[in-house]
Order: C-alpha cells, then structure tokens, then sequence
C-alpha cells in the first residue's frame, strides 16, 4: 500500500469542479460552454498559441498497455541522430513551428539523459521555445535540462488511480507511481518554468481523474507560486498493441471537463491536441482551450517523411496541415499564433536567484 | 499644445494601445489606427523575424505616427527583463521600454521588487522606462527616483475587466507623483478610461477591452474620445463632490465678513 500525499485527497481543492462535473449538471453544458468561452475572451483574448511534437526515440524500457511504444511492441525502433534532428527541426520551423515539444520514450540507454540534453541544446538554436515530454529525472537533470534552453516539461500521470495504473503499467520504472507523481515538483525545484499535466483519458473513471486532476494543479500552483501549469486533455487513441479504453470519454463530457477546468481554473492554459477530431478541435478552439498542437507527426523522422509506416505512439486524428488548421482558427476569428515566447526568458527560473545585483 | 511628456517625446494622444489578443493584425491594424493613437506597445514574445505572417512589430513598424513601446512581457526576473529590453531596443530602435515582471504566468501581477532593480538598471542605460507596477505609492515614487518616464500602477488585474478597483491608491499616486501616472491594465469600458482621466491620469494604456470588443476599430475610436474627454474634464476643474446642498446665498451672509 503506497503512502499518498495530503492534497491528492483534500477535496476541498476540487469542490467547484465536483459541482462542475455532477451528472445532474449535463444539461447544463451550452450554458458552460459561454462561461468559458467569456472567461477564455477575457483572460487570453482571441489568439491561440501553437505547438508541434517531435518525436526523437520511440525505444522504451516500460510495459504500458495503452502504449504504441511499449518495449515489447513488434513496431521497429528507431531514434534521429543528432542531424537528423536539426533536419527535422529545420522542416518544422519551414511550418512556422515557434514552439517544439521533443518526446521520447521511458529511458533506455538508447536514448537517456545525455541523448536528451544534446536534442534540447540543438533544438533551442532553432526554435525560441522548447519543451520536453519524456522520462522522469532528477532534480539535478532537470536543472540541466533548464540550463540547455528547456523551457517547460509535459508529464501525464496517465491514471491518478494507484490501483489502475499498477494494472495498466506491467513492468519497466514507470511502475512507480508516486516517482511519477511527484515529476512535475522535481522539474520545477530543477528551475523548469512551465509543467503540463493531464490524466490519459479512458484509463480510469474519468470524473474521478478530472477531480484529482484540479487538485495536482492546485497544489502545485500554491506550492511553486511561479510556475506556469497547464492541462491536456488526452484521450485514449488506437494505437499499436490494440488496447480498448476501460472507461471510454465521449465528447460531451470531455467538452464538459475542459469548459469546467476554464470555468474554475480562469488562467491556466488548457491543451488540445491532435489526438482529437478537427470538427472537435475546431469546436473547442477558444472554448476553454487556449494552446494547441499542430501538423504533428507521432512517428520518430515524421517531419521529412522518412518514417516506418506503422511505428507511432497513436495515431492522429487532425492531420489537417498547418495551413489548413490556421484557415479554421481564422474562421472562428481566433489568430493562430505561433511565436509566443522569446530565448530572453529561457534559462532555469529557480526562487532563491531572481533578483539581479 | 497639452501634450503628454515622456523624456523628450510629446505626443497628443493620450491613449496608449496594446497589441496583443487580437483576431488578427489586420484587426490590431486598423484598431491602432482608429484610436489615433502615438504610442502603442508590443511584446518582445510577439516579434517574429522569420515569419512575417505571426509579426507583430514590422506591421507596426510601417504605420507613420507610431512610436513603438517594446514590452518585456514573459520575465519573470529583473535579469530577463533587463536582456529583453536590450534585445527589443536593438529590434526596434525605440528607446521606451514597458517594464512588465509578471513571474506568476497565471495573475499576470507584476513583482515590485524586480521591477525597482530592473528599472533602475535600464533607467541608467538611458532607457525611457516605463514600469508596469502594483498600485502602491511607495513603489511609485522609488521608481521615480530611479529615473523612470513614467508610471503604470494597474487599474485592476491584466484582462479581468475590473475596472479602477485600485482607485483610491490611485489617487494617492497621482496626488504625489512627479512623474507621469498611466493606468495600465483592467480598464473594460471607455467610461472607465474617461474616470481614469478626470481622476488626474496623463494617459491610459488598453489591450483587452479593445481587442476583444466585437468592433475594435470602433470600441478604439470610443476609448479615444473618452480618454479626451476625461482630460478636458481634468483641465477644466471638476466640481467638488459634497453631501450636501451649498446654499447660492450664503447662510451666514448676516454675519458680515470677517475683520
């Protein structure tokens, strides 16, 4: 029996969105959709900020059945080398793409840390904002990582649930619940700015991973006043292994998580990917949801059309262009914005160090 | 000529633009020019050299009559804000720089204490600059003895749409500054940018209001003439409140005048 922390249990971090999520309010949904969209008007305007995926390694040490990745999938395995990835990155700036966010998978000593390292360094000539969505590291790696240009860090709990996720993740580290757990306070103790976070959707009872959701935003929020939290909203795609979603999320209630994340959370930045369908992507663009992924290729090499057809971690659901995509957001008179940060402000943002002498 | 002092620039307007959160730069555009507005600022975050289409500046930049007013949005730090300033300045060209140290991504509260070491460090360098601050007084008059332009206490948070709810700091800022006051932040209606004015405000800053409005241009041009009434306002003497009535014979006219 794992030793949880207070505030995954205090639920008076979580009423509103309780009340939020309660059966009896699905009738309710038009008149949450105004609220966020109002809230969503106010706080961010009408601009979308734009991000793309890339995948440097699909090698993984980790069983999760829910994964493309997983070590003992037949896909091949492949990983850029460090040319290949400023070719990838080259063709995504061509895109436009301002904002990367690398991927890997667990660590292997294919692709570990210093493999990690040197793609954030190469990425940040390229690109002013760089993200990373990989394995659990150590404070200390961390600060590395922040000192190579790495801006924010997106860490999915996968599920909140201590007893699904020791089903759903059979061998490898990621069995360890609480390391992963507690990643998003190591990254930010390491000088990370900006930690994404998110319950893969279909895994677990899903209010009850919307509610301990709010409550990991709340307490890092008030634990690290500083730092930047967003939440994704991932849903279970089909993907390599065949895994069906326990728990399947439809669209109105994911729409309904995400207008009552906005309606409770008015300034975080809420994340579509896209995993999602573009009907619902355009849907939901400025309805709550502020940050968006674009073009994104999940295949490792995606980007110069080199991959191995059939080896990607899910499969995409909007594989409209980037063009295309902007075209949608203009038409709702949403701006797609693409750069939306500058290198003046990457660098580790620890507490102690702020002040200039 | 009443004209709005900042070092050795004038200007006649006195209603400063954000660009950000527009629908598109075509809207921002034609908002900016309705507004007749001299200065405007724009985010360093929002400069994109190697996309003309997601830039912000050189649009801007190709307006005659603008003088532009890079903004540091994104520190968090007095060192990042510092680097920002310098980079914006050698993009630009603009000696102003709105110092803006927000280092909680989520409020947008801007932080007193690098705020006053970042400004005191870029008003050395020679920096017009211009602090977005908390509606403190001390702070205020600090920052005016660092050198700054100007300051820019908020009206209430970046985009709540509160309104003056700071107004009786405000007037407590306005009242002993040496320094031109600007209210940046929180304004939502024009009636607000007209109070802002009457209460002794040299200039109001808006983004979100007009932005966000279903006609920018249009909601620009009512900010405009608002902030000029509120100045006219201003100048002309605005009667003092009073709880009670004021008699237009005096009651103790019998008494006679006094010796």
């Amino acid at each position: 029996m794992i030793s949880l922390p207070a505030w995954m249990t205090d639920r008076s971090l979580s009423a509103d969105l309780e009340t939020l999520l309660a059966p009896e309010q699905d009738g309710s949904l038009e008149r949450f959709a105004a609220e966020a969209q109002a809230i969503t008007l106010r706080r961010f305007g009408r601009i979308i900020s734009l991000y793309a995926p890339l995948y440097l390694s699909n090698f993984c040490s980790s069983g999760c059945v829910y994964c493309g990745f997983a070590s003992d999938r037949k896909a091949p395995r492949r990983k850029l080398d460090y040319d290949e990835m400023e070719k990838e990155l080259t063709a995504m700036k061509a895109l436009g793409i301002s904002d990367a966010l690398l991927l890997t998978g667990e660590r292997t000593s294919a692709a570990g840390f210093d493999y990690l390292r040197r793609a954030v360094g190469i990425a940040a000539k390229i690109m002013p904002r760089v993200a990373v969505e990989a394995f659990p590291m150590t404070v200390a790696e961390y600060r590395a990582l922040a000192d190579s240009g790495c801006t924010g860090i997106t860490i999915y709990q996968e599920s909140y649930n201590p007893e699904d996720y020791r089903k759903l993740h059979l061998w490898g580290p990621k069995q360890d619940f609480l390391e992963r757990l507690e990643t998003p306070e190591r990254a930010l103790q390491g000088g990370i700015r900006s930690v994404g976070v998110g319950a893969l959707l279909g895994l677990s009872e899903p209010v009850g991973e919307a509610l301990v959701l709010a409550r990991h935003v709340r307490h890092l929020c008030r634990t690290y006043w500083k730092a930047g939290i967003s939440v994704s909203f991932p849903r279970i795609r089909p993907q390599e292994g065949g895994y069906m979603p326990a728990y399947p999320v439809d669209d109105r209630f994911l729409a309904r998580m995400i207008f009552a994340f906005r309606i409770a959370m008015p300034d975080v930045d809420l994340v579509l990917s896209t995993r999602e369908s573009p009907g619902f992507r355009d849907g939901m663009a400025g309805l709550g949801i502020t940050r968006m992924s674009i073009a994104s290729r999940t295949t490792v090499g995606g980007y110069l059309d080199t991959e191995t057809p059939g080896a990607s971690q899910f499969e995409v659901s909007d594989d409209r262009s980037a063009e295309a995509f902007c075209n949608a957001l203009r038409a709702k008179e949403l701006e797609p914005v693409f750069k939306n940060w500058d290198p003046a402000y990457n660098g580790p943002l620890i507490n102690e160090e702020t002040i200039c002498r | 000529m009443d004209s709005l002092q900042l070092g050795s620039y004038s200007f006649s307007s006195r209603l400063i633009l954000g660009t950000g959160k527009f629908s598109s730069t075509r809207s921002m555009l034609e908002a900016v020019r309705s507004s007749g507005t001299q200065l405007v600022t724009v985010a360093l975050r929002r400069f994109n050299r190697n996309q003309a289409e997601d830039d912000l500046f050189g649009p801007l930049s190709e307006i005659g009559g603008i003088t532009l007013m890079p903004n540091t949005s994104g520190a968090a730090t007095a060192k990042e804000a510092i680097l920002a300033a310098h980079i914006s300045r050698e993009l630009s060209g603009s000696p102003f720089v709105k110092v803006e140290i927000h280092p909680n991504p989520h409020h947008l509260m801007p932080d007193p204490i690098e705020t006053y070491e970042a400004c005191k460090i870029l008003a050395a360098e020679g920096f017009l600059v211009m602090p977005y601050i908390p509606a403190d007084p001390v702070l205020a008059k600090r920052l005016e003895d660092v050198g700054c332009a100007s300051v820019m206490p908020l009206g209430s948070a970046i985009g709540s749409g509160q309104g003056l709810s700071t107004a009786a700091m405000l007037s407590i800022i306005i009242r002993e500054s040496g320094i031109p006051v600007i209210v940046d932040a929180g304004l939502r209606s024009p009636s607000e940018a007209c109070a802002a004015m009457e209460m002794g405000c040299e200039a109001v800053l808006v983004n979100s209001a007009v932005a966000v409005a279903r006609d920018p241009a249009a909601m620009a041009g009512a900010f405009a003439r608002a902030v000029e009434a509120g100045r006219q306002a201003s100048r002309a003497g605005i009667m003092p409140k009073s709880g009670t009535a004021v008699a237009t014979s005096p009651l103790t006219s019998f008494l006679g005048t006094a010796p």
